[in-house]
């Protein structure tokens, strides 16, 4: 309450005191007044999941957990068909990231190198600060090229900060052990890349991709 | 008195002592892994089973862990008392215990091996009930000393509460020594023995004091249902929220040494103490004998363990002032009204089944007139 | 002036406008690629379409047949366009898609994306399919167009604005147009690539993602920059310009259209020369002489870290300790000391680099202290003759008239300001250059740099003046890179260059415009200008439109900075006439 009260506010706190009622205590009978059911009934409850029902305590390291399809856990850096990084550093994921853990440095793609000549630009670094991030998935959602795809890697653990900070190798990396064990298809699952990382796509013999549209 | 003589005198008070001091911390520490998985069980978990086979160690394990902790010390608390009172604790907890037998005991003890500090002494129950009152003394200058409102409260919670239950617990306590006609533990024990070992319990002529005391025990204990000085929810740990490390294993020791005496206590008075269908009724000499003995009354003090144990998960915490209630308005009035007729049975040298009668009609009728008073009690809408 | 209606809005044009200076005149966007206002109009990008028709004396209305290009229709009196009508509107879908035809959609990649009109006014006016089923023309980028330029041939729209400012212009003609129709690119005569001193431009005037800078190029998407109003310090046009910036690191400058100032564009030496503000070089705080520590510590904590630009402040700068109140308390008791010793042997040397309110603050407070304090006009460098465009056919420099673009050869943006600072405190100005021939008796030097030298060795200190300073007795320098002088000095300050501070720029014909601050001094330098007003002590923090207004009630050749805020285009000092328009 202010210190300078008007009479009104005065009236209305005398009014609000009558406002204040005793819930009574609920009734009891005659078993429930002598207790020892009572008591007796928690011990049976007690004993009764003691001996009787099924423990549900998984047994982690040796028992695994299967993480449902959509579970969002640590980050890949996909490759394309020519082990390639897919990510064309377009920034999408940085700037659409909440958490700010993305951070990318871009540069011309190598010229002189025939492996990447229909690229312009890729990701000169790409770090990923899993502690900073969230997990959630808009980074996925963000990529016009479905380069960066989060696994259903849960057990993310580190020794240090600096080690849980990603860069582009460590990225690849997952991929290649996630796509490998099988764990993780290409989960977004358009079947190609983007208009902007291959030049296949624009063929007219080769369909367009599912999901993007006919004309990318 | 030669110095022989001492010595014969000596050496199985030394040994009684050894093993209490041995065995106790042991038994501290595997009644945290009891506990957990108990606890475990009765939540459909499997519990600790890590360390060691079933994860026999953890309780070892989290010994050394907690031994190896850092002390601190916290800026703000009365160090002298704050150190003192998990010392107290432990050692008001520790003293109950040498005037209860944890083995066969005869009444007439003449030197030799025995299971008790302090043998034949006249008045056991009083010395029992006199030290382990103190134990509210190490916790109330623990929360003193944390200088911390919750672990005061803590305390006073605590104080108030072995206040009130120790009037229940000596009321319900004196009808059994009336009985036996001695303070004297082990003649209680003795008075219970009966040709089938089982017919002479106290348990069977007095059964609500039997729920008197053990529900008294229990808060003596501060286990739940009546762990109110140690609510976690509501008082952040209560009076030990400032302690860590080795000074906490001291109170929890405490609390757990507290058990075991409450159910030896339990065992002795109401459950006949070494006496069982098939077992000899006399001390002897016999050392077969005499494990067997020991053996019985070591099974029934687990199980009471265990039972108070499963407590904890059957039932729920009570409120302060039903916790208060349930003292004063409950149980000290029918631990009186027992005490007075059961006096009087006594002392017109009846048999003891008007005992056990009167025992359930005294029960039944509190139930009735808490049920009636419940019932008709009705409230006025007031003004608050 | 003639009477537009636009929309059924009516609006007053010049006699110069076409429809779509008129639609902008009425807030109505008409879109367009290959117009600009600076530049001749050729229509033919045909995103302007827009229906004409005439509102007749009687008041009845004659639309045309078919639509027009906006940009090539002089707006004349009764003039009646429609933007919003279904017509215009499908012209200007297919339009769309036609420019789109061939464009490979990378705007992932693309350095314009974010401030493309092809992505602007597709999703304005454009429609969401291409009915394209054929293969897309690819063509390959070309990086040899210019030193600075990169050209992107399949984002092209043909607009052929950089090629029209090649030849309006720079006047130089490099770029052209080679082959036609659907293989119609941008190129540049084998071996003459396009390197003229305003190159630059021709990436801010391309519409779409064709050209690019290699400077910029994949530096940062243009969404993270955050941009700031701001004057070239290159040269004393003072050309208005954009800082665009991200985290404390400058990543381009582009030109403000000022039609007081340069017109639409800047030259190469001010778009790319300000490097020198993020050089590891810089001073990195304050040092004296007396108090060892002071700076050392600084320049210990921050020494090959000096290229954290463009990141947030280290934990480590947080842990320095603050020197500079220490450092400013020495040198005021210093120069107090030296003033009051012998006031005549006391020289302030002003740079005009300086902003005007900054040779204020200092020349008001040494005066202050005593009139006969020496205050001189620091080195002002000139660099060759004012280059001026368009070049004719030769290669030779314009007529005066024909003049549309000038590169002063007087490399700094504020000499004429600080001279009328230093004629109103003492009457004349003397340059340094004069004060220091034969024996000149100043023992105590109080000396403002801030020039774009961030290679000591060629520095603005000259033999004569290092010379002249050797025996001082007391040497306070003020600058942004280590010297000669700031070697020997007593007490350095670590000062701030022009993104880094706020003032006024007066440029060479008296336009006096304001420059804000885009990012802050790296390390623990500061702004020049609260240096000087904590050394002042004056009262409150360094405030530009207070000390504009007290300057113009105390000078009165600069009673112009009396409305306080410059707005965009600056204020002239008095009406001038050659403005460009």
């Amino acid at each position: 309450m202010s210190t300078a009260e008007t009479p009104v506010t005065q009236v209305e706190k005398k009014q609000k005191k009558k406002t204040v009622q005793w819930g009574d205590d609920p009734k009891i009978g005659f078993v429930e007044a002598l207790y020892l059911p009572a008591i007796a009934g928690g011990i049976a409850t007690a004993l009764k999941h003691a001996f009787f029902k099924k423990r549900s305590t998984a047994q982690y390291p040796e028992q695994k957990p299967e993480m449902p399809p959509n579970y969002r856990g640590v980050h890949r850096l996909n490759r394309d068909e020519e082990g390639r990084v897919k990510c064309v550093a377009c920034y999408m994921c940085q700037t659409a990231c909440p958490a700010n853990c993305i951070e990318i440095i871009a540069a011309p793609a190598p010229q002189d190198d025939p492996k990447w000549a229909n690229r312009d630009k890729f990701p000169a670094t790409f770090t990923i600060d899993e502690l900073r991030c969230i997990y959630c998935g808009m980074c996925e959602e963000a990529c016009p090229v479905d380069a960066i795809e989060l696994t259903s890697i849960y057990d993310l653990t580190g020794m240090s900060r600096q080690e849980m900070i990603f860069d582009k190798e460590k990225l690849l990396s997952v991929f290649d052990e996630t796509s490998k064990a099988g764990l993780d298809p290409v989960r977004t699952n358009r079947g190609a890349l983007g208009p902007a990382s291959e030049k296949s796509l624009q063929s007219a013999d080769s369909p367009p991709p599912p999901g993007r549209g006919k004309h990318g | 008195m030669n110095w022989y003589e001492i010595w014969t005198e000596l050496w199985p008070t030394l040994i009684a002592i050894g093993i209490i001091l041995a065995v106790v911390p042991v038994v501290g520490l595997y009644a945290t892994f009891v506990e957990r998985k108990l606890a475990a069980a009765v939540q459909d978990r499997l519990g600790p089973n890590r360390v060691g086979p079933f994860g026999m160690f953890q309780a070892i394990a989290d010994g050394i862990k907690i031994f190896l902790k850092e002390q601190i010390i916290p800026s703000h608390v009365h160090t002298f008392v704050y150190m003192l009172a998990p010392c107290i604790s432990l050692m008001t907890a520790m003293f109950a215990l040498v005037v209860l037998p944890y083995g066969p005991t005869p009444v007439n003890y003449d030197g030799g091996l025995r299971f008790v500090v302090m043998p034949g002494l006249d008045i056991s129950l009083l010395i029992m009930f006199a030290i382990s009152s103190l134990s509210a003394y190490g916790i109330i200058l623990g929360g003193w000393a944390s200088n911390n409102k919750y672990s005061l409260y803590g305390a006073i919670r605590s104080c108030a509460q072995f206040i009130s239950y120790e009037i229940p617990m000596g009321l319900s306590v004196i009808g059994v020594i009336l009985v036996a006609g001695s303070m004297n533990i082990e003649t209680i024990v003795a008075s219970q023995s009966s040709g089938d070992g089982i017919s002479g319990w106290n348990l069977w002529w007095q059964p609500l004091a039997l729920v008197i005391f053990f529900t008294s025990a229990l808060a003596e204990t501060n286990r739940l249902p009546f762990d109110l000085p140690e609510c976690e929810q509501e008082l952040v740990g209560g009076f030990h929220t400032e302690y860590g490390g080795i000074k906490f294993v001291l109170f929890f020791l405490a609390e757990y040494t507290h058990v075991v005496t409450v159910s030896f206590l339990t065992t002795l008075l109401f459950f006949g103490g070494w006496h069982f269908p098939g077992v000899p009724s006399e001390v002897t000499a016999s050392y077969g004998i005499l494990a067997l003995q020991m053996l019985v009354l070591l099974v029934k003090v687990c199980g009471v363990v265990c039972f108070i144990m499963l407590l904890r998960w059957a039932l729920p915490r009570f409120r302060f002032d039903q916790l208060m209630g349930l003292a004063w308005k409950g149980l000290i009035p029918l631990a009186m009204l027992n005490l007075v007729f059961l006096a009087v049975i006594e002392s017109l040298e009846w048999h003891r089944w008007p005992l056990a009668v009167l025992s359930v009609v005294l029960f039944v009728a509190a139930g009735y007139w808490s049920a009636w008073q419940s019932q008709s009690f009705v409230r006025k809408a007031s003004v608050a | 002036m003639s009477t537009v209606f636009v929309n059924d809005i009516e609006v007053e044009v010049g006699p110069k406008d076409n429809l779509i200076q008129a639609a902008r005149a009425a807030g109505v966007e008409i879109p367009h690629y290959c117009w600009h206002e600076a530049l001749s109009v050729v229509a033919s990008c045909r995103m302007c379409l827009v229906e004409v028709g005439e509102k007749k004396p009687d008041g009845t209305i004659a639309m045309g047949p078919k639509l027009v290009p906006a940009c090539q229709t002089p707006a004349k009196p009764g003039t009646v366009v429609k933007t919003e009508t279904a017509k215009v509107k499908t012209g200007q879908q297919m339009t769309l898609e036609f420019l789109l035809l061939n464009h490979p959609l990378d705007c992932s990649i693309c350095d314009q994306a974010g401030e493309c009109y092809l992505q602007d006014y597709t999703f304005k006016f454009g429609k969401a399919q291409s009915r394209l089923n054929e293969p897309k023309v690819q063509r390959l980028d070309k990086y040899h167009i210019g030193e600075q330029i990169a050209l992107f041939t399949d984002r092209c729209v043909m607009c052929t604005r950089c090629v029209r400012f090649t030849r309006e212009i720079s006047g130089t003609a490099e770029l052209q147009v080679v082959a036609r129709g659907s293989v119609e690119e941008i190129d540049v005569f084998p071996n003459k690539p396009c390197n003229n001193k305003l190159a630059g431009n021709v990436v801010d005037l391309c519409p779409v993602g064709a050209l690019c800078s290699k400077d910029f190029l994949y530096k940062k998407r243009v969404w993270w920059l955050k941009s700031q109003k701001s004057v070239c310090a290159g040269c004393s046009t003072g050309c208005s310009i954009e800082v665009d910036q991200n985290e404390d690191h400058v990543y381009r400058l582009r030109p403000r259209a000022n039609p007081l100032a340069q017109g639409h564009f800047m030259c190469d030496e001010g778009r790319f020369g300000f490097k020198y503000v993020q050089s590891d070089n810089r001073l990195k705080g304050p040092t004296s002489k007396s108090i060892n520590t002071v700076g050392a510590s600084v320049n210990a904590v921050t020494n090959g870290n000096g290229s954290v630009a463009g990141k947030l402040f280290q934990p480590a700068d947080l842990a320095v300790v603050d020197h500079w109140p220490a450092a400013i308390q020495e040198a005021r008791e210093k120069i107090k000391a030296a003033v009051d010793a012998n006031a005549s042997s006391f020289a302030a040397v002003f740079s005009p680099m300086m902003s005007v309110e900054e040779a204020y603050l200092l020349a008001s407070y040494l005066k202050g202290l005593n009139r006969n304090v020496k205050l001189l006009m620091g080195p002002v460098p000139v660099v060759g003759e004012d280059d001026c465009y368009p070049k004719n056919v030769n290669g030779s420099a314009p007529t005066a008239e024909k003049t549309k673009f000038t590169i002063r050869a007087e490399k700094c943006p504020n000499r004429m300001g600080v001279e009328k600072i230093l004629k109103h405190f003492q009457g004349a100005v003397v340059p340094i250059e004069e004060a220091i021939q034969g024996t000149h008796g100043i023992q105590a030097w109080y000396f403002v740099g801030g020039y774009a030298t961030p290679d000591e060795s060629a520095g603005w200190v000259t033999p004569a003046i290092e010379k002249a300073t050797e025996s001082a007795k007391l040497l306070i320098v003020q600058d942004i890179f280590p010297s000669v002088l700031s070697k020997r000095a007593d007490i350095v300050f670590a000062g701030s260059a022009f993104t880094e501070r706020d003032g006024t720029f007066i440029n060479h014909r008296g336009l006096a415009q304001a420059f804000r601050a885009a990012t802050r001094p790296p390390h623990a330098s500061r702004a020049d200008g609260r240096v000087l007003n904590e050394l002042c002590q004056r009262q409150g923090l360094y405030n530009t439109e207070v000390l504009r207004k007290e300057i113009a009630s105390k000078i009165p050749s600069l009673e112009s900075l009396s409305v306080g805020d410059l707005g965009v285009h600056g204020v002239e000092l008095q009406q001038l006439v050659g403005a460009y328009s």
